[in-house]
């Protein structure tokens, strides 16, 4: 997760925090946005076992599905306890998204936590298509 | 809308109005002074109060705490009241952490008793309260407990020993909310909920042990059993991740539901659904459940805190004489009756960030408070002060019976990380004869006290706003964090 080159900036909101993604295309977008989110949250080392997970995500537009994914990563680590190293896009629509993790069991002694993320917000919630790319920006409470 | 399109117009030295425009349904009303409301101006939070009024049923005004600081959705320090037929209700609007509160246990000992074992008795604390990001406690609900404590509230853990019934008459609400109904909550609610009784959580949530240092009304102190010198604890928690869950469940739901109504929002984190509406009735439930979770959660921990301070200390209960002053919540929506147009209605009341300010006489205060109003608990930064104010008549006549909920921040918390780099905060702390113990440098940093505003400011608005009378002043010296 560490050792990947992800393009986000952290946002500055004066109770919590944010962050701007930056992806070639939607997939790349939501791949990003979930990795993004981690790293500001876990400090993880690579290469380790991983399990594979198959996660589908159904929203009522792109921002819903985004709050939706980003929720459903974030409650694998604080309901599971299972911590998402790499994701995949296997598929993604305005409403649909399927995904395969590689996962590893969240284990205190390996994953230093950098700041807890507890939920992910509809404040303020972006999803965009610029003229080359597209960008999301999502606003965390912590 | 942008914060270039709000107005903003000066009433008197204590209040300030933006005025009712566009869809705004009711102007805003924000407690303030002329230097709070410039860190104010700065942030998105005016905003906030302006999309607030915009909601289906909101009534008088769409109000602001002087903590007031930007939020999601509502701002932090936000109140706003609805009508409960054509009004909504929006778990926004209480926030993830619902029933976040304080509670405040008084004791015998006087400060200078404890100081030579401060460092043990922080240490002790630090060891005995669960804490830190998903901590999980010793106690392990099953099903059927998790449903008896979303029903019972604090009145569960009394029963299972954990504090005696006179701490629930000093309880807000006597530590229940009525109509939880723990069939409304979904499976991940209840799985974050079944190890994380007993923890305090992380961020900002404390245990504080303070000295009373200064005494603003000697009978009103002598009525909440406060004396200076005196040593007291502060403790600082919520519903934890089972309050999250469901506030994240029913905002997916109630995102949806706005859509489908096509209600026109200014932000969908202010997604909502009438009170009278199937979904707006489950929420409430929800919310009762989580509310319930959260005055569990602090009778155990004033229960562990009040056993390591005997054992630490080896004296008996008699000795320390800990009692429970009062318990608050600031993240709530309740039903509540207030006077609107000069009739008595009932409104669904939202804190989010705010503190109930009962004033005496108040027919929902317990015959010990009955004479000197609610006590309001407002904590500060870890390196100032905490204040003990009492409820008002000015809260009833212009804030739906409410009052600010702490200092408020002021920086972000990568400008506070940024600020504290090369600083050792503890140590700046220890200088001020305050200890502190966390699991993580980076808390206290993000918490240091240059990140808040100065709580003596908010709280000479709240004062002199007429909304809740000084009583005295706490200041810590021990805190434990997440």
């Amino acid at each position: 997760m560490d050792s990947d080159t992800l393009d986000f900036s952290i946002l500055n909101h004066t109770a919590d925090l944010g962050i701007l993604v930056r992806g070639s295309d939607l997939k790349e977008l939501f791949r990003v946005a979930a990795l993004s989110m981690l790293r500001v949250m876990v400090q993880a080392k690579p290469a380790e076992d991983t399990k594979r997970v198959k996660l589908s995500v159904t929203g009522d537009d792109l921002p819903d599905l985004m709050v939706r994914w980003l929720g459903e990563i974030l409650y694998l680590l604080e309901g599971e306890r299972v911590l998402v190293i790499r994701a995949e896009i296997d598929f993604i629509s305005h409403s649909q998204l399927d995904a395969t993790l590689a996962t590893v069991p969240f284990d205190s002694n390996r994953h230093k936590i950098r700041c807890e993320i507890k939920a992910v917000t509809y404040h303020q919630i972006e999803v965009i298509q610029k003229s080359d790319h597209w960008e999301a920006t999502i606003i965390f409470d912590l | 809308m942008e914060m270039k399109h709000i107005k903003l117009e000066k009433i008197d030295d204590y209040r300030w109005r933006i005025p009712r425009t566009g869809a705004m349904r009711v102007p805003g009303l924000i407690f303030s002074n002329l230097e709070l409301i410039q860190a104010v101006r700065e942030d998105q939070s005016l905003i906030q109060v302006a999309n607030v009024a915009t909601l289906p049923g909101i009534v008088g005004h769409s109000l602001a705490m002087p903590d007031i600081h930007w939020g999601y959705g509502f701002p932090i320090g936000g109140v706003a009241a609805f009508d409960l037929e054509d009004g909504i209700v929006s778990p926004g609007g209480v926030g993830y952490d619902i029933n976040c509160g304080c509670r405040l246990m008084t004791t015998r000992l006087r400060a200078d008793e404890i100081r030579p074992s401060m460092r043990n008795i922080v240490s002790a604390l630090f060891q005995n309260i669960p804490s830190g990001v998903g901590a999980t406690g010793p106690i392990r609900l099953s099903k059927g407990d998790q449903a008896k404590v979303a029903v019972r509230g604090a009145a569960w853990a009394v029963q299972q020993g954990f504090g005696c019934a006179e701490d629930l008459e000093r309880t807000e609400d006597q530590g229940v909310m009525e109509g939880a109904d723990p069939s409304v909550l979904s499976a991940r609610a209840i799985q974050r909920g079944k190890n994380q009784l007993g923890t305090l959580g992380s961020g900002n949530h404390f245990v504080e042990v303070q000295v009373v240092d200064e005494i603003y009304d000697l009978e009103k102190a002598h009525a909440y059993d406060l004396f200076e010198g005196q040593v007291t604890i502060l403790i600082h928690s919520g519903s934890r991740g089972f309050g999250h869950q469901v506030c994240d469940d029913f905002l997916k739901e109630m995102s949806r539901h706005v859509l489908q109504e096509s209600l026109v929002l200014p932000d969908r984190q202010l997604a909502c659904a009438h009170i009278k509406s199937d979904l707006g009735r489950r929420y409430f439930a929800a919310m009762a459940c989580a509310a319930n979770y959260a005055w569990a959660n602090r009778q155990i921990l004033m229960h562990w805190t009040q056993e390591t301070l005997q054992q630490l200390l080896s004296i008996r209960p008699g000795e320390l004489g800990m009692k429970l002053l009062y318990d608050v919540c600031h993240n709530i929506a309740k039903k509540e009756q207030h006077m609107l147009d000069g009739n008595r209605v009932t409104l669904c009341v939202h804190r989010k960030g705010a503190t109930r300010a009962l004033p005496p006489g108040h027919p929902l205060l317990p015959g010990i408070y009955r004479d000197v109003g609610q006590p309001v608990l407002i904590p500060g930064d870890m390196g100032t002060h905490s204040y003990v104010l009492s409820g008002a008549e000015g809260a009833m006549s212009q804030s739906f019976g409410s009052s600010c909920h702490g200092a408020g921040r002021v920086l972000s918390r990568s400008k506070a990380l940024k600020m504290a780099k090369g600083r050792a905060i503890h140590r700046e702390l220890e200088d001020k004869g305050i200890l502190v113990q966390s699991r993580g440098k980076r808390t206290l940093k993000e918490e240091m006290p240059e990140a808040y505003k100065d709580v003596s400011r908010v709280i000479d608005v709240v004062h002199k706003a007429g909304l809740a009378h000084k009583v005295a002043r706490l200041t810590p010296l021990g805190v434990i964090k997440g």
